[in-house]
């Protein structure tokens, strides 16, 4: 890491991306899904001439202003607030590569508001042909910017080797797991926001709220069942090695299999909503929208579920085959282990200068820089229990056994990065880990 | 002097010279500034003149208060560009600085949150006839507090020289900038200066709809916030780094010329807001205060990315010699969007501003 490191203990920074990004990601694609579904009922309501469900149809895109405008942006800030807290390094290097992939993307979000403004704010003035093309550029901004943002998420997967030569920002851009990675969203927005449509209940008066309730309900079906094959299309396009690490830990060689099985209870879940829809596709007269509500969480926690393997799947990279979690770039690491890391880090230099040097502090200055990207010291993930078996000279020898940048003779590697440093910090690494055992 | 830890600028080359990187940078933190006037300083002036519950106050802000969400969702947006682009030419400075002050910096995301909320609570509570002064007023200093975390960050990042000493007495990140002189100042400065450009544009909104009112109490708050700006102006002038106050205080440099260009905007229009200001005086009155006002802003804006240039310079950093290799492709794909938005936007315009169908009419 080039940068200095938000040390929070307990925790671990890690996890404030986590949270904010389960929140935003949620809203983000419910939000594509909801305009998907706007646009759609809105052409229905016109082609029947039915006022009734456009004065509905009005609310729901309130309702719609206030979860993107308010939620969805101040959260989507919050990811870029804590990805540049938690890895300055990876941040700043994406940035680099996909500037104007985001300013592209900016723009459509603010076409994406101007248009919802304006549907909410002049919705009384607006003639209903106009009220069709803001629902439908609406539908197409929201799902245009996922059509954006995907290229950068997946290409964190599978950034390909026509990048790595060229760094041109197309090449990134249109990946190995860019169009299943995007088909298998676009499933998941449309059961997000089907379910949040269906979670209103529609308007009194019960011929139009079946009505209603049955459209909505297909909707969100399509959205839950077509997920299945465009989410096994999706693992089909994993770079080999990615795909071999999500099947180890689904067999449990790794320490990553409670959150695995979490993930996969959440999977399970995704398809819950499939059931709850069905019940307002069939009898919408019976149905009630906290059970939507319900759906709307298992699909969360599905979709969080999903999230989480796409994330372990990187691993030990932040950018696969380019950058490691910690933020070092895979051609440093020998740089690193000849020259060392202390003398090329500002920022471990000093903070191993400010307190005093020693053997010690220069140890917990690279443990810092190199392991808390993903490890606290004794909670999530803590070094103090991982380690608490090793002797000194066992954590020395472990430490200098990671150097190795060769999988056949380092099997952390397929989920660790190597040591980044001459043998003389791994040992200093090694004496201060021992010391965790004492606090 | 041991040499400040600035971290090494990534590899990978900028996708664009870094004067057409400034230039977008400028014009997209303008474009936010004017919307963070507006929904951030329009909601504490709106809070106060609820507060003092006349019935003409009431009713000015019952018209005008509807637009302030908006103005915070384009302030939010627009923000985002900037933020982009200062984190692509100035990103190991912008990341150091936020990280030291991690705790403070992502307590902006929470305090934007209740802001925003409280915001729209305050604009609903006008149509119920239950109005509250309080909710527009903890909406707006909340918001105001976002600019406190933002101010934060950008005086940290320019102060390297301070970085070892803030890391040293905040290893979790938990405290704001505390070594700078200069933060307390400037967020006043940024605060006063956002009630007085509000106070502009309510003067604007009222010559051009001939409300009276509002003409003249937007000019007042714009004279009394401007002419408050002596204080903290001249606080932030005398709290710089010694380079650069020698810099702005030499007549012969270009900061020096724009501050002072800047000032003495901001004071002709200061001198020409006072008679547009009184009871009888002509809508058009506002628009030359108004005018210079903005020319005034706009040479702030100016200011400050001079200012953070030669503060990062005296550390060895040069943000337009960064190296760059054009991608045409991204750039043709990013103008084609943007003009398409610019189309879309002037139609958004007019058919948001259109009359509505009136019966009989063919819809």
């Amino acid at each position: 890491m080039n940068h200095p490191v938000w040390d929070l203990p307990g925790l671990g920074s890690g996890w404030i991306i986590g949270l904010i990004s389960i929140l935003h990601v949620s809203i983000a694609h419910l939000v594509v899904g909801a305009g998907l579904w706007l646009a759609w009922m809105e052409t229905h309501a016109q082609k029947n001439s039915d006022a009734p469900l456009g004065a509905w149809l009005r609310l729901r895109a309130k309702g719609l202003l206030w979860l993107s405008s308010v939620l969805g942006a101040v959260t989507g800030v919050g990811i870029w607030v804590a990805i540049g807290l938690v890895n300055p390094t990876a941040t700043q290097h994406l940035i680099r590569a996909f500037v104007m992939a985001w300013a592209i993307e900016w723009l459509l979000f603010a076409g994406e508001m101007a248009t919802l403004i304006v549907l909410v704010g002049a919705y009384d003035r607006l003639r209903p042909r106009q009220r069709l093309i803001l629902t439908g550029l609406y539908a197409l901004f929201a799902w245009f910017s996922l059509v954006v943002i995907n290229g950068i998420v997946t290409f964190m997967l599978s950034p390909g080797t026509g990048w790595s030569t060229s760094h041109s920002m197309w090449d990134g851009f249109f990946n190995a797991t860019y169009l299943p990675s995007l088909l298998l969203r676009t499933c998941v927005a449309m059961a997000l926001g089907g379910l949040w449509a269906l979670a209103d209940g529609g308007p009194p008066g019960a011929l139009l709220r079946g009505q209603i309730l049955k459209r909505t309900a297909r909707f969100t079906l399509a959205g839950v069942l077509l997920a299945i094959p465009a989410g096994w299309f999706y693992f089909q396009s994993f770079p080999t090695a990615a795909r071999e690490l999500v099947l180890g830990n689904l067999r449990g060689t790794t320490g990553l299999a409670v959150g695995f099985r979490w993930a996969l209870w959440g999977l399970g879940a995704y398809l819950v909503p499939a059931i709850l829809v069905g019940w307002a596709h069939l009898a919408p007269r019976s149905f009630r929208p906290p059970v939507a509500l319900l759906g709307l969480g298992f699909a969360c926690w599905g979709f969080g579920g999903f999230e989480w393997i796409r994330e372990v799947a990187r691993k030990p990279f932040v950018i696969r085959g380019v950058m490691y979690a910690n933020g070092i770039r895979v051609e440093q690491v020998e740089g690193f282990q000849k020259e060392g890391f202390l003398p090329q880090n500002a920022w471990a230099r000093a903070f191993a200068e400010s307190k005093g040097n020693t053997d010690l502090a220069k140890g917990e200055a690279i443990l810092r820089s190199q392991c808390l990207a993903c490890h606290t010291r004794s909670g999530y993930r803590g070094l103090q229990g991982l380690t608490a078996t090793y002797t000194e000279a066992e954590l020395i020898a472990m430490i200098q056994g990671i150097r190795e940048r060769d999988p056949a003779t380092n099997p952390y590697l397929n989920f660790m990065p190597p040591f980044a440093g001459t043998e003389q910090e791994a040992e200093w690494v090694g004496k201060y880990l021992n010391t965790l055992k004492a606090k | 002097m041991i040499p400040p830890p600035i971290p090494a600028p990534d590899p990978l080359l900028l996708p664009m010279p870094p004067l057409a990187l400034k230039a977008l940078l400028l014009v997209t933190f303008a474009m936010h500034l004017m919307a963070v006037n507006v929904g951030v300083g329009g909601s504490l002036l709106a809070g106060i003149h609820v507060l003092r519950g006349r019935p003409e106050d009431r009713d000015l802000v019952r018209r005008l208060a509807p637009m302030l969400p908006a103005a915070v969702t384009f302030a939010i947006t627009l923000g985002v560009a900037p933020l982009l682009f200062v984190q692509l030419s100035y990103g190991p400075f912008f990341y150091t600085a936020s990280v030291l002050t991690a705790v403070p910096w992502l307590s902006l995301l929470a305090l934007l949150l209740a802001g925003y909320t409280l915001l729209y609570r305050f604009v609903g509570s006008m149509g119920t006839g239950r109005s509250s002064a309080g909710w527009g007023i903890a909406a707006s200093l909340l918001l105001l507090s976002v600019g406190l975390m933002l101010v934060n960050v950008t005086t940290l990042s320019l102060r390297p020289d301070l970085w070892v000493a803030q890391a040293a007495t905040s290893p979790h990140g938990l405290h704001l900038n505390r070594f700078d002189p200069t933060l307390w100042p400037r967020f006043l400065h940024m605060s006063v200066g956002m009630v007085a450009v509000a106070g502009l544009l309510l003067a604007g909104w009222g010559a051009w709809r001939k409300e009276a009112y509002a003409r003249r109490v937007g000019m007042m708050w714009f004279i009394v916030a401007t002419v408050s700006q002596v204080a903290w102006g001249t606080w932030l002038l005398v709290k710089q780094p010694a380079p650069i106050l020698g810099l702005l205080l030499d007549a012969n440099t270009l900061p020096s010329l724009t501050l002072w260009g800047s000032i003495a905007f901001g004071a002709l229009a200061l001198f020409l807001a006072i008679p547009a200001s009184q009871k009888g005086a002509p809508p058009r009155a506002v628009w030359p205060p108004l005018g210079l006002g903005m020319v005034s802003v706009l040479g702030m804006i100016l200011l400050r990315d001079q200012a953070r240039d030669a503060s990062l310079a005296a550390f060895g950093f040069h943000a337009a010699s960064l190296p760059h290799q054009t991608d045409w492709t991204s750039m043709g794909v990013f103008g084609l969007a943007l003009g398409t938005l610019v189309v879309l936007l002037v139609v958004l315009v007019r058919w948001g501003s259109q009359a509505p169908v009136e019966e009989g009419e063919a819809p």
